[in-house]
């Protein structure tokens, strides 16, 4: 107890001064927190101001905002010649930056990341594990991290987690996700290895291999995303298998639209009480974000700064306005390839602070993410459509076509949606359109053969990973 | 007095004391719940930085002037009862209890110590506050997670230490001498005549960390053989121990008793035993769980609502 009260001094300090982070003393406050449950089954009545901060006072808040980011543009004025330049032509006074004069600095989008990779690594720190963007928008991002960001990132991840009782050493994580996620992956194992719990790396295998561990009764939560979970149901009930069949607590998925009708699928699949809807991006790792119960995403506010810009001005956006979501985390957070004021283009619905009304409304809260900025479709000034709804649309149908394949276009003004013929299995003609119209989309729909399909919509699951398990063996046989 | 009858009054001392200390310690165990933080648990580690403050304090204290002693002393006694009387009672009372317990010590030190009813009122005033203090620490450290195999251990190496401290570098017996007759004196006591009776804060907060983790670990029969430890080798060895051995009477004729190096291996092998027989020692959250408990802990502390940090998620785009 008095040791590992020297030790939360320790990180404490290293957070207030801005100072990188004893990862060793962070991994030691892991197993500090898991011998703390061992004892009392529970942590201490002041857990949820050590895991969000003293940061629900909005003067206090601004206040550390400005001092964070000061301390976050000073390190890069000093070591990434990327900020260095582009903080020289703003012209901006580093040790007065706050919130307000941020905004004269131009944000980083992923063009910039991709053109002028080398730019971003910053001259005092070492290159470990690159990761690269899946491309599913375009030319891949690669992103270096530290051998320092690996081991905060898994030690801050493992010590929230295991203080929300999120995981316990008991605990089997299957993680199918691209082995190309490098982060991702390694991140993961990381983390179990400091919880103490079992690391199940499997990939975007085919389903069946994905559901033969499952079922083996070890595992009890899984990291996967929207497009594989949807694929998992699907296979999962082709084989007429249900919650009896698995030991799984929580799904965990990111990194794709995930619609209320396969979340509730996965539930009622799996058994599982939670499949956590949770942002996060490799770009502005560690920043993440997570759904609540009443469905609002609510970002982190210790590790980053989150902006929220209007899509058509640019200007700090209004309740209820679509705006892209801009994303600067801390120093000492990251250290290899920091981004400042990186635009996600992720959008979402500004929501106003003071009428959240969940468990969590002192942190400032969005609408959950609609989709990417460039595949919003504009049918007029104040009639947008995004993926989500149309996402959220397609996986309604009755035919469960997961994960969702379609293809949205604007044709003379209106809406048009191409969809998988059996898509509307189950459904005549005019059925398929009231189900779109009950849900505020007006389309005209055109089916394609099932086998262009995946060509309409490429999602994460489709970079399948090829296994020999249900290959029949060349030799020997 | 005769030797024995100095034997009888040290026995009714301190076994009111360690009664006291221990049964107060206990009932304050199965009835209230200190604050604890948010992460932490005792462990050896910490064994060893209460043994280094423990060896270096006494030092402190020898080494400094009578009223900065008196300062350290009202800070530490004020920061004991803060702790223990937290959960008890509004913050108003609770300082206003805290400052006149220390208050009345320094005051009474000073003004009374003619008589010896003014001596005996002194000391009943100052058992109070060394009673109420050594039961919130006793609790604060078994309620924060110290197990009963740290108490054993912690009591096995003061064995040693207060030996080393009594005879070979006799700064306990030192300070003994020093404290009497000044405020905040850290020890439970009474005058009889021209004679005081003592036993130091630190025995008896040994006592009842021995008699509540005994208890935590494994229940009312292990409770039961603990404070028929404490009474016989903390109370009763140690107020006879001055009729067989001559050994521990200072240069101004008081005896000092190394009461640990009596207690200690006692508390030690009851341990081993106890852990032979009976095995793992029960957790906080299981004690806590049991009928050992007068009130049951109320509903589960709520956990933290799900925000916003970096669980490993799959990797974006």
């Amino acid at each position: 107890m008095l040791e590992t009260g020297i030790r939360q001094f320790r990180m404490a300090m290293g957070m207030v001064w801005g100072r990188k982070l004893d990862t060793a003393n962070l991994a030691r406050l892991v197993e500090d927190a898991l011998a703390t449950l061992a004892e009392f089954g529970e942590p201490g009545s002041d857990v949820q101001q050590v895991l969000d901060g003293p940061l629900h006072d909005p003067a206090a808040r601004r206040d550390f905002i400005n001092r964070s980011l000061r301390r976050t543009a000073r390190r890069l004025d000093a070591q990434s010649p990327f900020y260095q330049r582009r903080f020289a032509a703003a012209g901006i006074a580093i040790d007065k930056l706050d919130v307000e004069t941020l905004r004269s600095i131009p944000v980083t989008v992923k063009r910039d990341l991709i053109d002028r990779q080398a730019e971003f690594q910053c001259a005092d720190s070492s290159r470990y594990l690159a990761t690269r963007t899946t491309g599913t928008t375009g030319r891949p991002a690669e992103i270096w991290l530290s051998r320092y960001e690996i081991e905060l990132l898994s030690g801050m991840g493992a010590l929230a987690a295991v203080l929300r009782d999120e995981v316990r050493s008991s605990d089997v994580i299957q993680v199918n996700v691209s082995s190309r996620a490098t982060v991702s992956v390694h991140l993961n194992a990381a983390f179990c290895r400091l919880v103490g719990c079992g690391c199940r790396v499997i990939g975007i295998v085919p389903p069946d291999e994905a559901l033969d561990s499952l079922t083996e009764g070890a595992v009890t939560l899984l990291a996967t995303v929207p497009s594989y979970l949807g694929e998992l149901v699907v296979a999962a009930r082709r084989r007429g298998l249900g919650p009896d069949d698995f030991r799984l607590r929580r799904i965990d998925g990111g990194g794709e639209v995930l619609s209320a009708s396969l979340a509730a699928a996965a539930r009622e699949t799996f058994g599982v009480t939670q499949v956590n809807d949770v942002f996060a991006m490799t770009e502005v790792i560690p920043v993440t974000g997570r759904t609540c119960s009443a469905g609002h995403l609510h970002h982190d506010i210790n590790m980053g700064l989150v902006e929220l810009l209007d899509l058509e001005t640019g200007e700090p956006a209004a309740p209820g306005a679509l705006s892209t979501v801009v994303i600067t985390p801390y120093f000492p957070y990251r250290e290899c390839m920091p981004v400042f004021r990186y635009d996600t283009r992720d959008v979402v619905r500004c929501l106003p602070q003071e009428t959240l009304e969940c468990e969590v409304a002192g942190i400032p809260a969005t609408s959950p993410v609609l989709g990417k900025a460039d595949q919003i479709l504009r049918l007029g000034p104040a009639d947008v459509v995004t993926p989500r709804e149309l996402v959220e649309a397609v996986e309604a149908l009755p035919s469960q076509p997961w994960p969702a394949r379609f293809r949205a276009q604007l044709a003379d003004g209106r809406l048009r949606l191409r969809l998988p013929e059996s898509a509307l299995d189950g459904l005549s003609e005019a059925g398929a359109y009231d189900h779109f119209a009950e849900r505020g989309l007006d389309v005209d729909l055109v089916l394609v053969p099932d086998e262009d399909g995946p060509s309409l919509r490429p999602v994460r699951s489709d970079l399948h990973e090829t296994t020999f398990v249900a290959t029949p063996a060349l030799i020997g046989e | 007095m005769s030797p024995f009858q100095l034997s009888l009054m040290e026995f009714a001392v301190a076994g009111t004391g360690a009664v006291l200390t221990s049964a107060g310690a206990l009932s304050y165990l199965r009835r209230v719940r200190l604050e604890r933080p948010a992460i932490g648990t005792f462990n050896s580690r910490d064994i060893r930085i209460l043994f280094t403050f423990i060896v270096f304090l006494p030092l402190l204290y020898a080494l400094l002037p009578h009223w900065a002693l008196t300062f350290f002393l009202s800070v530490t006694f004020a920061s004991a009862l803060s702790i223990g009387l937290r959960p008890l009672v509004g913050p108003v009372t609770l300082w206003i209890a805290v400052g006149t317990l220390i208050g009345g010590s320094i005051w009474l030190s000073r003004t009374m110590l003619g008589t010896v009813s003014g001596w005996q009122l002194s000391w009943l005033e100052g058992d109070v506050l060394v009673v109420l203090a050594a039961v919130a620490i006793a609790n604060l450290y078994v309620q924060g997670g110290m197990k009963f195999k740290h108490v054993a251990w912690f009591a096995l190496v003061l064995a040693g230490y207060d030996l080393a401290f009594t005879t070979v570098l006799p700064v306990n017996s030192h300070l003994a001498e020093e404290f009497l007759g000044w405020p905040l004196d850290p020890s439970f006591g009474m005058r009889f005549g021209l004679y005081n009776a003592t036993i130091g804060i630190g025995d008896l907060l040994v006592y009842a960390l021995f008699l509540i983790a005994a208890f935590k670990a494994y229940g009312r029969v292990a409770g039961r053989i603990a404070m028929g430890l404490i009474m016989v080798f903390g109370v009763a060895a140690v107020s006879v121990a001055p009729l067989v051995l001559d050994s521990f009477i200072t240069a101004r004729t008081d005896v000092a008793i190394p009461a640990q190096t009596l207690f200690g291996p006692a508390a030690f092998l009851a341990y081993l035993w106890m852990h032979g027989r009976y095995g793992r020692e029960r957790t906080m959250q299981e004690f806590l769980a049991s009928a050992d408990v007068v009130t049951p802990a109320s509903a589960p502390a709520v956990r933290p609502a799900p925000v916003l940090e970096p669980v490993p998620a799959p990797s974006p785009a």
